[in-house]
């Protein structure tokens, strides 16, 4: 069995930013990291930027070539881990490598959520359907992009159906449409990106959707598809409508990929849960990323928020407490940015809450139809708890700002809603911390 | 490191800051050409926010712990570890504007050329003193370390 101070199983955003916080305090310690794909490192945001033909396929790896030998960090592909011991403080892989570790961090990210449609003839759609079927693809990985880029090439596709108006079938929709195809969206909710949109900033990109020869079916989803051999060609929806399917997305959602562990060996709940070091239940398991439940600044729980931004801080995180440091993860909340064809938008925070008196929720809001702006924000007790901007989103940061520092805008209400809202609109203490302050600790 | 301090209570909005920013981040480096031929490509990297006499200048703050690096999806936004100064490298920007999404002072735009690609100040790292800095009649942007104040 081969030994190691450090295991890292996972090697995106929280992984490798826990290995380099490792190195940061240890120099000598050995690290490996395990990844069971093939690809050195790539940032899995970008996959759609190559299916969109923006960005060639070596240009999805974020980090250098040299990262791994620059950090003396030891990095297995096509390494799956089957079995993680907590006890004994070991990893075996799919083809029974065995791997010792004086500490470990899980950052084994999230796995596409497969709904079991009715398949024609009477099976179920599962996972070992969609890698036997040649037009159906999840979306989540660089090998999903490529598979799915070559076949449109290959095959011409006009038309690409998509299972989900979350994330990822957005930036699906967002890749296809740069890509000439018209695209039929299909989602369960009453609108797309309905975790981080309200009704007015769907509907301003599903019209801009619309325009583009291409179909929204909302509260819908698929019933039945249709296979001729390994092909799918018509989905049934559950309005009874059939469409015809050149290819299929399924992109209804990501659960997070926990390793196979003895039962009651880690606690989970939605993800490995953590405290603020990143610490799961088991002595010397650290978990980070997708993976994670960890602190929500604004839901006062715990929750399991799959965003770059934050697997990169909990990885750091992470890898600074399992070197030895005493560093607590600050929490995060929801936040995304996504542009369909020249409309751009960024929503962040709690971006539902509906304007409630008892609960002290107001609601500020301006629409333009003719530009296609809208700007949301959300307070709560005096504090701004969400925002949505459509259509500009230059600043959007600052109230990111503002929601992640609690900052009180009860005097600057008037102005928070304004197109032009900048620092000088801000309260005097947080605007003079901001701009004389040095650098940032916000 | 060496940093940009806004010095508010001298800034008197000339915006002479935005000028020089804009001229020195133009193709032609002329300040007639930037603003005339080059319109529409260009937009100074620091901003001068005004309300009747009050104003300063904000350009990016060169973060020791930078949301924008965490947040960036390419590996185009880092900090130079030497240097301290955080810079987005044009190449490999994609234009998700995850930067513009978390920084908490505003400081990162959508590039007005005709790539979709972030712009930010780069504290002119091939100048002395940066443009804005060496250009305020007034000093209310002083570039200094902070252990000199």
């Amino acid at each position: 069995m081969e030994k190691t101070d450090y295991l890292i199983i996972g090697n995106s955003a929280a992984g490798i930013n826990a290995a380099e916080a490792i190195r940061e305090q240890d120099g000598r310690g050995k690290v490996i990291i395990l990844t069971e794909e093939s690809y050195l490192n790539y940032s899995k945001p970008l996959i759609t930027y190559y299916l969109a033909g923006k960005i060639p396929i070596e240009q999805t790896g974020w980090q250098q070539g040299d990262f791994y030998s620059r950090l003396d960090i030891d990095i297995r592909l096509n390494t799956k881990i089957v079995h993680l011991d907590v006890e004994q403080k070991k990893a075996i892989s799919a083809s029974g490598d065995k791997f010792g570790f004086q500490k470990a961090l899980i950052a084994t990210g999230g796995s596409p959520i497969i709904p079991a449609i009715e398949v024609d003839g009477g099976k179920k759609l599962d996972k070992k359907l969609i890698n036997r079927a040649e037009n159906i693809f999840t979306l989540t990985t660089l090998e999903d992009a490529r598979k799915l880029k070559a076949y449109i090439e290959k095959n011409g596709v006009e038309k690409a159906t998509i299972l989900g108006g979350g994330l990822i079938g957005l930036k699906a929709a967002e890749a296809f449409l740069e890509l000439g195809l018209r695209i039929e969206l299909i989602e369960l909710s009453d609108r797309i990106l309905s975790a981080t949109f309200d009704k007015q900033a769907s509907s301003i990109v599903e019209e801009r959707i619309r325009d583009l020869n291409s179909n929204i079916f909302t509260q819908n989803t698929i019933e039945k598809i249709y296979m001729e051999g390994n092909r799918i060609t018509k989905a049934q929806l559950t309005d009874g409508s059939n469409i015809d399917c050149q290819v299929l997305v399924v992109a209804v959602g990501v659960a997070p990929e926990v390793p196979f562990v003895d039962s009651g060996a880690l606690d989970t709940d939605r993800g490995i849960k953590v405290n603020q070091f990143m610490e799961t239940s088991a002595p010397e398991i650290f978990a980070a990323g997708d993976v994670v439940q960890a602190r929500d600044i604004l839901a006062g729980e715990d929750r399991n928020i799959a965003i770059w931004p934050l697997a990169v801080m909990q990885g750091k995180t992470a890898g600074l407490n399992m070197a030895g440091s005493h560093y607590a993860y600050g929490g995060g909340f929801f936040m995304n940015s996504v542009e369909i064809l020249g409309v751009s938008s960024i929503s962040m925070g709690l971006t539902s809450l509906e304007p409630d008196d008892s609960r002290k929720v107001e609601v500020l809001s301006q629409f333009k139809p003719e530009s296609n702006y809208y700007k949301k924000i959300i307070i709560r007790e005096n504090k701004v708890v969400g925002a949505i901007l459509v259509g500009a989103i230059e600043r959007a940061g600052i109230y990111a700002g503002l929601i992640k520092n609690g900052i009180d805008v009860s005097n600057i209400r008037d102005n928070i809603i304004s197109e032009n809202f900048g620092l000088i609109q801000l309260p005097a203490d947080y605007q003079k911390h901001l701009v004389v302050g040095e650098g940032i600790e916000v | 490191m060496k940093k940009i301090y806004i010095q508010e209570e001298y800034c008197i909005g000339c915006r002479l800051c935005e000028i020089y920013c804009q001229v020195k981040h133009s193709k032609s480096k002329k300040i007639i050409k930037a603003f005339k031929s080059e319109q529409g490509q260009l937009m100074p990297r620091v901003l001068v926010e005004e309300i009747g006499h009050n104003s300063f200048a904000i350009q990016c703050r060169h973060c020791v712990d930078a949301p924008c690096v965490d947040a960036c999806i390419s590996g185009a936004m880092k900090k130079n570890i030497s240097t301290g100064v955080v810079t987005c490298d044009q190449d490999k920007c994609v234009g998700c504007w995850s930067c513009i999404m978390v920084c908490p002072y505003g400081a990162i735009s959508k590039d007005p050329g005709e790539r979709k690609i972030a712009s930010k100040c780069d504290l002119c790292e091939d100048e002395e003193i940066p443009v804005c800095v060496s250009n305020c009649p007034n000093e209310a942007l002083k570039f200094m370390d902070m252990e000199d104040k």
